[in-house]
């Protein structure tokens, strides 16, 4: 048997707003900005989407299963903006086919700078989870999929069964990413490896003209998926991908619907959410990542935050207030919002010149403009944090 | 392959981009083994050069130059000297002359100072006509009095051109809309850059030094710099703002520094000869170029060559091409001054994006143009 393990990422930063050093008194946060996406992408893709799991859940009397990752910015935005969205996913988590897995609150890349702060982090979201849908999360995964041994060990120490990353071949060498594997000098936490060809079949490539497999239909997938050796399958995706990234148009939708019904006819797959992979199979081998990666772009590193000397900078800069605001319950809240990593994306200049995957929702023209921003919000906070 | 070019200056005898332009295209079109006859009006009566395949006529007696600012102070005819028209008129006329002398392929002009003769030799001689619009009446009067007259000429090259060149799709842009022009006759062909002949990216330490450079019209827009200068220094106040070049605002830019009460900071240099213009480039930390209007806008590219970071004008040419500067609206002075504060703030904002532009710049050299417009040739032929 080899099982189709789905997870989907849901997530939208908040958007900052437009500040210069001239600007005083006024909100960090784009709200008539992050309302209108959030709204759109609401009705485009989280409703829709989440309606079309639901009826296949109840059709497929329990057989299919999926797995979601939203992360606190997200539903802080929704409660705000569109709790119906909230209530769709209690929907889906009521089916008990549904985990949700764990995070940082913020979306951060807390782990880079303080393993207080990504506890604390940790315990916030985990607390949200049960909060919202009555579940304990047994499976981990960070921003980004940013992974190492160390990570690994540390999320072990707290007590998670598995956790979420890349599966590479700059880890994985000749092995598949299909099996379970432990972290290099864990024994009790399995890593869960994305199958990244399998994933950006629809994440990427789905409505793609220039690929030879154009277009994709859920028959087709299913004979890949039923070729393939393992333990199981792990399709982890962004769920804007279905109605956002790839458009309605495109029969994503359609490509979702006949899923369950195509994979069946294929008596060796089924369908298992992360905890039970864990708990089902055992471990084939070790993985050893001494530095850490991440599910970003070719390179598979930190280099789409953290490359630039803007960027090292800006994080620079916002790490040296954690003692400062720890004191102040509102600053502190406004500080983790600016950790959130995509405000570090935005000012990448790796991809600048052929950018598109980068501009999705992208509020700046620059990288440049991304970093004097953040900058001139960063100061005014200092400064708020200083004078208290 | 033998053109015949009409254009308006050569260095040293130059006051914009159309005199760099003319110059780096002949270069290189000598290199890629085009022959070219350069028709240019007399002005001092000794260009020297030594490009193989070029000869270079100076013709007549015209001294005068399109944004001559000595002239009669005469309201109506608005930056052109009394007997500027007779000059172009007779320059056009002598061209047409010269022309009849000649064999070439295609004729080349540039401008509506020289379309006139452009469209006469296509007549007498059945070659083909290219027209290269570097800007338009609109443009050099930031659409303040455009006169009529001028639309007119313009107006006559672009429907008589075989081909017309623009630099930059917004110039494009501008003459479909305005001058009803035919789309597929427009080819883009971006200025370019030679590299070498600036200073490059050599390490500097920060002097607050903010850069304009440009003739002192309302379309480079001084004005705009000068009210940036003065919320900069509401900011902070180590900060220089030189105002480089000439032109017919000088007198009312000065009026308006010294009432912003902001003159103990503002240097006004007038017209800066080759050596220190490549010095003031360098020097900078930061150029701005706020023009209203702005088809494409080679100082931007000179100083990134100079290892400058620059703020440009959302609408000018150059930024369509170059990603790694900042753009703003030239009259949003509160943007460019936030923009200025920020990059003297944080030296590794300005460190990135210099680094960066330099990268762009370097395969945008005038080679490439002379290509293109070799391309432009060999489809009128």
């Amino acid at each position: 048997m080899t099982s189709l393990c789905f997870y989907f990422q849901v997530h939208q930063p908040m958007r900052l707003n437009r500040f210069s050093v001239f600007t005083e008194n006024s909100p960090y946060f784009d709200e008539e900005r992050n309302k209108g996406y959030l709204k759109k992408v609401a009705r485009k893709c989280y409703l829709p989407t989440n309606k079309l799991l639901l009826d296949l859940i109840n059709e497929y009397n329990g057989k299919f299963k999926i797995a979601f990752s939203l992360t606190g910015v997200f539903v802080e935005q929704c409660k705000k903006f569109a709790p119906e969205v909230i209530e769709s996913f209690q929907e889906l988590a009521k089916t008990g086919n549904v985990e949700f897995l764990n995070e940082t609150y913020y979306h951060s890349l807390a782990v880079l700078f303080s393993i207080k702060e990504f506890k604390e982090q940790i315990k916030l979201h985990r607390k949200m989870i049960l909060e919202l849908f009555n579940q304990k999360p047994k499976i981990f995964r960070n921003t980004e999929a940013m992974y190492s041994n160390d990570i690994a060990k540390l999320i072990e120490k707290l007590g998670y069964r598995g956790i979420i990353t890349e599966g590479h071949e700059s880890i994985l060498g000749w092995r598949s990413p299909n099996y379970l594997y432990y972290p290099n000098g864990c024994k009790k936490i399995l890593a869960l490896l994305r199958n990244y060809k399998l994933s950006d079949d629809i994440g990427f490539r789905f409505s793609a003209r220039w690929w030879e497999e154009y277009p994709l239909t859920a028959d087709k997938y299913s004979i890949w998926l039923s070729k393939c050796e393992g333990q199981c399958i792990n399709i982890f995706i962004d769920y804007e991908t279905f109605g956002e990234h790839q458009w309605e148009d495109t029969g994503i939708f359609n490509f979702l619907r006949y899923l369950p019904a195509e994979t069946s006819k294929y008596p060796n797959l089924d369908f298992k959410t992360p905890s039970e992979i864990v708990k089902m199979y055992k471990p084939v081998g070790i993985v050893d990542v001494p530095h850490t990666i991440s599910w970003a772009d070719v390179q598979r590193d930190l280099s789409a935050w953290l490359e630039n000397e803007m960027q090292k900078l800006a994080f620079e800069q916002m790490t040296k207030l954690e003692e400062h605001v720890k004191k102040n319950p509102e600053l502190l809240h406004i500080w983790r919002l600016l950790q959130t990593s995509d405000h570090f994306y935005y000012m990448c200049t790796k991809w600048f010149a052929d950018g598109d995957v980068h501009k999705y929702f992208n509020p700046y023209n620059s990288p440049y403009d991304a970093f004097i921003n953040f900058m001139n919000i960063l100061q005014d906070l200092k400064r708020k944090v200083e004078s208290k | 392959m033998k053109i015949l070019m009409l254009g308006w200056e050569f260095p040293p005898a130059k006051t914009g981009g159309l005199g760099t332009h003319c110059y780096e295209l002949v270069k290189n079109l000598s290199k890629k083994g085009v022959k070219v006859i350069l028709l240019i009006p007399k002005r001092t009566g000794n260009i020297k050069h030594n490009i193989p395949n070029v000869e270079i006529i100076e013709v007549g007696s015209v001294a005068l130059n399109p944004y001559n600012t000595t002239r009669p102070d005469d309201k109506f005819e608005k930056g052109y000297g009394w007997n500027f028209f007779e000059e172009v008129r007779a320059f056009n006329k002598r061209c047409v002359e010269i022309a009849k002398t000649k064999k070439f392929d295609v004729v080349h002009c540039h401008d509506w100072m020289t379309i006139d003769a452009g469209i006469e030799i296509k007549k007498i001689t059945g070659k083909p006509l290219v027209f290269t619009v570097h800007s338009t009446e609109y443009d050099r009067t930031a659409n303040i009095y455009p006169m009529n007259f001028i639309v007119d000429v313009e107006k006559k090259g672009i429907q008589k051109a075989d081909l017309i060149i623009t630099v930059s799709k917004g110039m494009k842009k501008q003459l479909i809309e305005m001058y009803n022009a035919e789309e597929e006759k427009i080819i883009v062909i971006y200025n370019g850059i030679d590299p070498s002949k600036y200073f490059g990216l050599i390490k500097k330490g920060s002097k607050g030094i903010i850069l304009f450079l440009g003739r002192l019209t309302n379309q480079k827009g001084p004005y705009f710099f000068l009210h940036t200068a003065k919320k900069v220094l509401e900011k902070r106040k180590d900060v220089m703002f030189i105002v480089a070049g000439q032109g017919e605002q000088l007198p009312e830019l000065i009026r308006i520094a010294i009432g912003l009460g902001i003159m103990d900071n503002v240097v006004f240099t007038g017209f800066l000869p080759e050596e220190e213009l490549l010095q003031a480039y360098a020097m900078a930390d930061v150029y701005v170029m706020p023009s209203v209007a702005e088809p494409f806008g080679i100082t931007a590219l000179e100083a990134i060559a100079s290892g400058t970071p620059v703020i440009v004008s959302k609408n000018a040419g150059v930024a369509e091409k170059i990603l790694h500067c900042f753009k703003v609206d030239f009259w949003d002075t509160h943007e460019m001054a936030n923009k200025i504060i920020c990059l003297l703030k944080y030296p590794i904002l300005g460190e990135c994006m210099r680094k960066n532009s330099y990268r762009e710049i370097r395969n945008f050299g005038w080679d490439r143009v002379a290509e293109q417009t070799i391309s432009v040739y060999r489809r009128t032929i």
